[in-house]
């Protein structure tokens, strides 16, 4: 187990995690899908000889190179810093599973930005055959970067069987190319296109509202052309939403479902009703652009752009969020909870110690700060003390003997478990679980609850 | 296809004129100058309660007032399919109706919209908003969970003030001593019968008023001369932007019911003590936190009473204000007209905000 010690007060870590990726979801998927743009305008322009365009796609160029090539890579560098200090066995898992995959990623991120900015500083200086030509390579090189990244990441929902009978035998590498096209690879693959579009189309509506002249013919006709960006995914996300939901297996579909009939189970059913804002968001777009640009494009201004990006960020960020909760109760399905215990460690952790196996916490020598070890290394992947998912609220009520029966039922994980659709089982042995009890029912107590971060006091002298 | 359209559409206009209904709405326009976003709140509040008639009839079908009311809730809150987004939507439009129906009455006040002609839109305006509370007040105890009880029962106290006719009304509306399931069952019959009863004709005739005089311009548009005045056509131009903001408003809807789905408290049980912290809805929370510094300042009945009768004094200027501020042209009651406005806001925002850090 690794050294647990990002404490994130209020939010936890993982929302560290959320809000720098729904940042960098939305940057970077323009980045696809601008990619895309820029050539085929340009394509466009050229073809019907209108110089008067392409001096407006100049200066949209500029600011897909500044918004992707600043704010898209140092966002994306955040989560890199992020999901290694919030998780780092899995964190660590990924690279080793993907070194090749990771590789050719970052070969293909150095082509792109060299693109991006060739593309820019070239208009004019270059033939416009070549200069097209740059633009098209961008296209390629980002698009290649969606298409690994892909992999990864639908790898975490879907490991596949193949790959899962070689985990944890040293042989895992054989296995990488299932791994990779993994059942969602292709459905997934194809809704980020469609993401990838619609942000194009977007984002070129915010530039263009600033950008463009408002008494210019020209700002109308290119509000129009953009918003067609949006046409793909609103008829076609609707049926790879349906293919990737029919390729999910059973269990990650019956977490989508778990909030259907209820919001009892509290966190548990977001899943579902973070899919609802998906579809709903979405379709707001869809609707704002027609009524905004379309209908309007005269009138068009950065107020309007803002509605529709704030309902994208909304999507996208729904979208992002649901696709972590279908992960519950793993960060690598039926490989690592979300806590980042190994599933084939789990059993061996229950016989000989979680906290035998936590070199950081190897000075925690009583009882409390023995359960406070134990609630670093499996409860704050998810949960903080007093904020999101805040474990005093959760135990509200509780006495230590009520705590001691939960945590009982978290251990067991029988197969009517409630918790066991979606929380990992508390592994460790006897003396390890009533530590955490101790520390868990002080934290519940109503006194109690002052965060005491001895441990991360004590990993710092040492 | 086309020609179907085209048959249908003759058929309706022979019976229903729509050619002239159109060409109306073409031919009525709507002003578009730097303060034209505040037009939209007019069809925002009426979006929002359209949302409520809605889902508040869904909300019908599995609701039983009376000694059931509570477990209806929680049916409908943790078993029955997407019963929890009804409920929760229907919670927080109801919400964002009252601060639509406020933005648009603070926006109509500013703008000087309730000058002649339009005297009687004002009025009937303020008379929807106190039909919205009522509503709000009365749909907040359905649920019957302790929250609710006990907001309630403090609630009730408040006309309870006024002398001869305070106890009779709220001992009616209670049907009894205490708050009881039978109150929920008055409430319930207000909530989803008398008071739509009396909304909608009322709305319908603030609607016709809206038609018949059209947007008003703030002064500093009247100033301008006609020919540097824009406007764009009601239909489909403004009808479009508008459709657009309703969007906007159903996203947030829906973003909000999602993510703060409306919880169900624990059943109320009139034995238990009264939770911490019991406070009304935000929308009560000024007139509440002014009656609580009255009763401090004057202790005993008097200074409630004392509270009441400013809080009344208050509204009943707010409400007159048409009645001052008559003249068309910017001088000086248009000026006192302005800063009483701007004086209520800020003591409605004052006191909300002082109502909930003075709250336990």
């Amino acid at each position: 187990m690794n050294y647990p010690a990002w404490d994130v007060a209020h939010i936890g870590s993982g929302w560290v995690i959320g809000i720098i990726a729904i940042f960098h979801v939305l940057i970077s998927h323009f980045a696809v899908g601008g990619g895309l743009y820029l050539p085929i305008a340009e394509r466009k322009a050229l073809k019907e000889g209108r110089r008067e365009w392409l001096n407006l796609l100049r200066k949209h160029s500029r600011f897909f190179l500044i918004l992707t090539g600043v704010f898209g890579a140092v966002s994306g560098v955040g989560i890199w810093f992020a999901i290694g200090l919030a998780n780092p066995e899995a964190t660590s898992a990924l690279i080793h599973n993907f070194v090749f995959a990771w590789a050719a990623e970052w070969v293909f991120f150095l082509v792109e930005l060299s693109c991006a900015a060739v593309y820019y500083y070239t208009w004019d200086r270059v033939s416009p055959r070549f200069h097209l030509a740059v633009g098209w390579l961008y296209a390629a090189a980002s698009l290649a970067t969606l298409i690994i990244i892909n992999g990864i990441l639908t790898f975490m929902l879907t490991p596949g069987e193949a790959w899962l009978s070689a985990a944890g035998t040293g042989r895992e590498a054989s296995q990488f190319w299932p791994a990779f096209f993994n059942p969602v690879y292709w459905p997934s693959l194809f809704l980020r296109i469609l993401v990838c579009l619609n942000l194009a189309g977007v984002w070129a509506l915010a530039s263009y509202s600033k950008i463009a002249k408002a008494s210019d013919g020209l700002r109308a006709e290119t509000l129009r052309w953009s918003a067609r960006w949006i046409a793909p995914g609103f008829l076609l996300l609707p049926v790879f939403l349906a293919w990737f939901l029919w390729s999910l297996p059973e269990p990650r579909r019956a977490l989508l479902e778990l909030g259907v009939h209820t919001i009892g189970p509290g966190a548990f059913t977001q899943a579902t009703r973070a899919a609802l804002v998906v579809l709903v968001a979405s379709a707001g777009v869809a609707g704002l652009v027609y009524l905004f640009a379309w209908k309007s494009p005269r009138d068009f201004g950065f107020s309007h752009a803002a509605a529709v990006l704030a309902l994208a960020a909304a999507a996208t960020g729904a979208g992002e969020y649901t696709r972590e909760l279908l992960r519950k109760p793993y960060v690598v399905v039926r490989y690592m909870y979300s806590n980042g215990v190994r599933v084939q460690d789990a059993a061996r952790f229950n016989r000989e110690g979680f906290l035998t196996r936590s070199l950081w916490a190897a000075g925690a020598a009583s009882l409390e700060k023995r359960g406070e070890a134990m609630f670093r290394g499996q409860c704050m992947a998810c949960h903080t003390r007093k904020g999101y998912r805040s474990m005093r609220r959760l135990l509200a009520g509780r006495n230590e003997e009520s705590i001691g029966n939960l945590l009982r039922t978290l251990h067991e994980r029988k197969e009517d478990s409630p918790y066991r659709a979606f929380m990992p089982p508390l592994v460790g042995t006897e003396e390890e679980i009533a530590a955490l009890k101790t520390y868990l029912a002080k934290l519940a107590a109503p006194s109690g609850g002052e965060e005491k971060p001895a441990v991360v006091k004590q990993i710092a002298s040492q | 296809m086309k020609q179907a359209r085209h048959s249908l559409y003759k058929w309706l206009d022979e019976r229903l004129d729509l050619t002239e209904i159109l060409a109306f709405a073409r031919k009525k326009t709507v002003p578009v100058h730097r303060r034209s976003f505040w037009y939209y709140w007019g069809g925002l509040s009426l979006f929002f309660f359209l949302v409520q008639a809605l889902t508040g009839t869904l909300l019908l079908i599995y609701y039983r007032p009376g000694p059931e009311a509570y477990e209806s809730v929680r049916q409908i809150t943790y078993e029955i399919d997407f019963g929890w987004l009804i409920r929760s939507i229907h919670s927080w439009a109801a919400n964002l109706m009252i601060f639509a129906v406020m933005t648009h009455m603070f926006s109509v006040f500013f703008m000087k919209a309730y000058r002649k002609p339009r005297e009687l839109g004002w009025w009937s305006g303020l008379g929807l908003l106190g039909l919205a509370l009522f509503f709000g007040f009365s749909g907040y105890l359905l649920p019957m969970d302790e929250l609710s009880y006990f907001a309630t029962k403090v609630g009730l106290e408040i006309p309870a003030l006024i002398p001869w006719v305070g106890p009779k009304a709220a001992a009616l509306l209670r049907g009894g001593v205490d708050v009881s399931a039978v109150t929920t069952q008055r409430f319930f019959a207000l909530h989803a019968a008398v008071l739509p009863a009396l909304f909608v004709p009322l709305l319908a005739f603030h609607l016709w008023l809206v038609q018949k005089h059209g947007n008003a311009v703030p002064p500093s548009e009247e100033l301008k001369p006609p020919e540097q005045r824009r406007s764009i056509p009601f239909f489909p131009d403004f009808a479009l932007k508008d459709l657009a903001m309703w969007l906007i408003a159903l996203n947030l809807l829906v973003l909000l019911a999602a993510m703060f789905p409306q919880g169900l408290g624990q059943p109320a049980d009139p034995l238990a003590p009264a939770p911490q912290g019991i406070h009304p809805e935000w929308y009560f929370m000024s007139s509440f936190q002014t009656l609580k510094m009255f009763g401090k300042w004057f202790p005993g009945t008097a200074g409630e009473a004392l509270g009441l009768i400013v809080f009344n004094l208050g509204l009943a200027i707010w409400a007159l204000i048409p009645l001052y501020d008559n003249k068309r042209a910017w001088g000086l009651r248009a000026r006192i007209a302005s800063y009483i406005g701007l004086a209520a806001l800020a003591l409605l925002v004052l006191t909300t905000v002082w109502g909930y850090l003075a709250l336990d």
